[in-house]
């Protein structure tokens, strides 16, 4: 039921909006409707994010937890704590579910941030923020944490799983890029076969821990953690995530006239002033930096990165001025609803949430492909 | 603006592709490139453009030393017309076009009613006015080439380079594109592949083989029987178009 309803705002917001909204991508005096969409996108999701902190085991009724969070948010000036049926709701909003609605804003915000900059950045429309091997860089620091360790009593086994994934990641991302660069420039199609490659290689050693591995719950939670989950969100792991996604959100949010050009092709953007091959190791290391803290904190979710930027191109157009902004919110009201799905969809069991995303965005996405007209943002 | 390219050498791995080719382009002169598939036009062009770093020569636009200079300004004076421009991603019309103000741009300005402006009139010149909504990818090849054009006017350059800009492109789009960038009135160095084009549009011709300049200088001087025949191993004669006054060839092998 609920899945009907996410896919029928989105599909009818574009089929309304579609075509109209990309001729206005052009003409200044449709521009309205450009911002009207995204005020529309703004408001569901506060009201998703108040609908997302009511439902759960516990259920707490709207009206209330739109008081405790109107109460809590203002300080106390505004909103009332005093019709509120158990004084427990207090802590499993504002301990438990806020920082997972916020958890779940966030890293939809940066997984989409990231696929709509990798495809620009290898200009292929099958890019994602996983392209470049950070997926597979990042689980085998995973396996590694899990089944290996680092050792006891080492500083770095405090991290554990957060931070073998980030380090794999990372590793990873920055051998993909040497790798590519080698022998020249580091073009678009290097970059996505050097990812590739290396990823191959992270794979087959992680295949290789698991096979040896003589541990089934470690093997479990490896699996358990390649799914994604947002089950492990709490405010003191808030402030790394929200600091390091939102400062990428603001950098890129004004990096649209390079990633425009981006779109052209290495020469074009020679033409036009901008050495892309600059602007490439930039936005990969950058990228790659973000992925890393997300899949740190909530594993790997596919799809997001993927479908999101190309439901937006279908949208609002390929100009990154207006698709950037629209990504980022689509983005981050899409792993809302994910986040409540994955929560509601069976009782008393939550499912990892990369399965729920894949599961909304495998039709979304075939929807796209099928319906006539959608070429990348046209 | 004056273009003087001094003492090219360009070597692709260990292939030496262009050997010591010097050009000069004066003020508002339209100078053509001609030669074979593979002589090295395409190559001189991408190293006078900055896509290809030369192994020697200089190349000057006035007094700015195009190679050691930014992409960035060197962008503000030099556009350029390329030979593909195909994209995975779509675009408006007039967002392309409005790319071409992308030099003159810092990074965080936003466009303004004089760009606007600019992009109308570079779209009017190129017929695109019409054009401006339509998605590029849904575009011919003749289309396309002309929002290229439109968006290298757009740039406001001093100086052109285009490298085969008629490619594949039909006769009524051939000369709407040359005869458009001739009005510009700018210096222009061109590579054609069509020798009756080159005739017409150009004031001086560099004729290339094998990565050096064979002979140069205006087009009646270059444009020979012996001098196209050794350029593209055909048997070749020259006539006087009686209809257009211009050369005509007849080939054969």
């Amino acid at each position: 039921m609920i899945i009907s309803v996410i896919m029928r705002i989105i599909i009818t917001e574009k089929d309304r909006g579609g075509e109209i909204l990309n001729t206005a991508a052009a003409n200044p005096k449709m521009g309205n409707l450009y911002y009207l969409v995204i005020l529309l996108f703004i408001g569901l999701i506060v009201i998703s994010a108040v609908y997302s902190v009511s439902i759960g085991q516990v259920h707490i009724p709207f009206k209330q937890a739109m008081s405790i969070l109107l109460h809590s948010l203002t300080n106390g000036r505004w909103g009332t704590l005093e019709h509120i049926d158990s004084e427990s709701y207090l802590n499993i909003i504002l301990q438990v579910r806020m920082p997972r609605v916020i958890f779940a804003l966030l890293i939809g915000m940066g997984l989409s941030l990231c696929g709509a900059v990798m495809q620009a950045v290898v200009q292929n429309p099958l890019a994602d923020p996983y392209i470049l091997g950070i997926s597979s860089g990042a689980s085998l620091g995973a396996t590694f944490s899990i089944l290996i360790g680092f050792g006891s009593g080492a500083l770095l086994s405090q991290f554990g799983v957060a931070f073998g994934a980030f380090v794999g990641a990372m590793i990873t991302s920055i051998a993909v890029l040497v790798l590519s660069s080698i022998g020249g420039k580091a073009t678009s199609v290097k970059l996505v076969l050097s990812g590739v490659v290396l990823g191959a290689l992270c794979s087959s050693f992680s295949s290789l821990i698991i096979y040896f591995a003589n541990d089934a719950e470690g093997i479990k939670s490896v699996t358990f953690w390649a799914m994604g989950s947002l089950a492990s969100s709490s405010w003191d792991k808030m402030p790394i995530l929200a600091v390091v996604i939102l400062l990428g959100c603001g950098l890129f949010l004004f990096q649209h006239r390079v990633l425009n050009t981006m779109l052209l092709g290495d020469e074009s953007a020679i033409t036009l002033g901008i050495n892309l091959s600059v602007f490439r190791k930039l936005y990969m290391i950058l990228t790659a930096l973000i992925t890393g803290t997300m899949v740190a904190y909530a594993g790997m979710i596919g799809f997001v990165g993927l479908i999101i930027p190309h439901i937006c191109r279908g949208l609002f157009g390929a100009d990154h001025k207006r698709l950037m902004p629209g990504t980022l919110l689509l983005g981050g009201l899409f792993m809302i609803w994910s986040d409540i799905l994955s929560r509601t969809l069976i009782h008393h069991v939550e499912l990892p949430i990369g399965i729920i995303t894949s599961v909304i965005g495998s039709p979304l996405f075939i929807y796209m492909i099928v319906k006539k007209g959608y070429n990348f943002g046209g | 603006m004056e273009l003087t390219a001094k003492q090219l050498e360009i070597k692709l791995g260990k292939k030496e592709i262009v050997k010591n080719v010097s050009i000069h382009v004066k003020t508002g002169q339209f100078v053509g490139l001609i030669g074979p598939n593979g002589c090295g036009k395409s190559t001189l062009l991408k190293s006078i453009y900055k896509s290809l770093p030369p192994q020697k020569g200089t190349v000057f636009l006035n007094e700015m030393d195009i190679l050691k200079t930014s992409e960035k300004k060197v962008s503000q004076r030099l556009g350029v017309v390329g030979q593909f421009n195909e994209m995975h991603f779509d675009l408006t019309v007039h967002q392309m076009v409005m790319l071409g103000r992308t030099p003159h741009k810092k990074l965080l300005e936003s466009d303004k009613q004089e760009d606007v402006a600019i992009v109308e009139d570079a779209l009017k010149r190129t017929n695109l006015l019409d054009y401006q909504h339509r998605s590029y990818l849904s575009l011919s090849g003749g289309e396309k080439q002309r929002v290229i054009l439109a968006r290298t006017i757009a740039q406001q350059p001093q100086f052109m380079i285009l490298d085969e800009p008629t490619n594949h492109l039909d006769i009524r789009y051939q000369l709407e594109i040359l005869t458009c960038v001739k009005d510009l009135k700018i210096g222009v160095l061109a590579a054609l592949h069509d020798l009756e084009i080159a005739a017409h549009y150009c004031d001086y011709l560099y004729a290339i083989k094998d990565g050096e300049v064979y002979t140069h200088g205006r087009p009646d001087q270059v444009l020979t029987p012996e001098v196209i025949e050794s350029l593209y191993q055909v048997k070749c004669q020259t006539y006087i178009n009686p209809v257009t006054n211009g050369l005509g060839f007849a080939y054969g092998i």
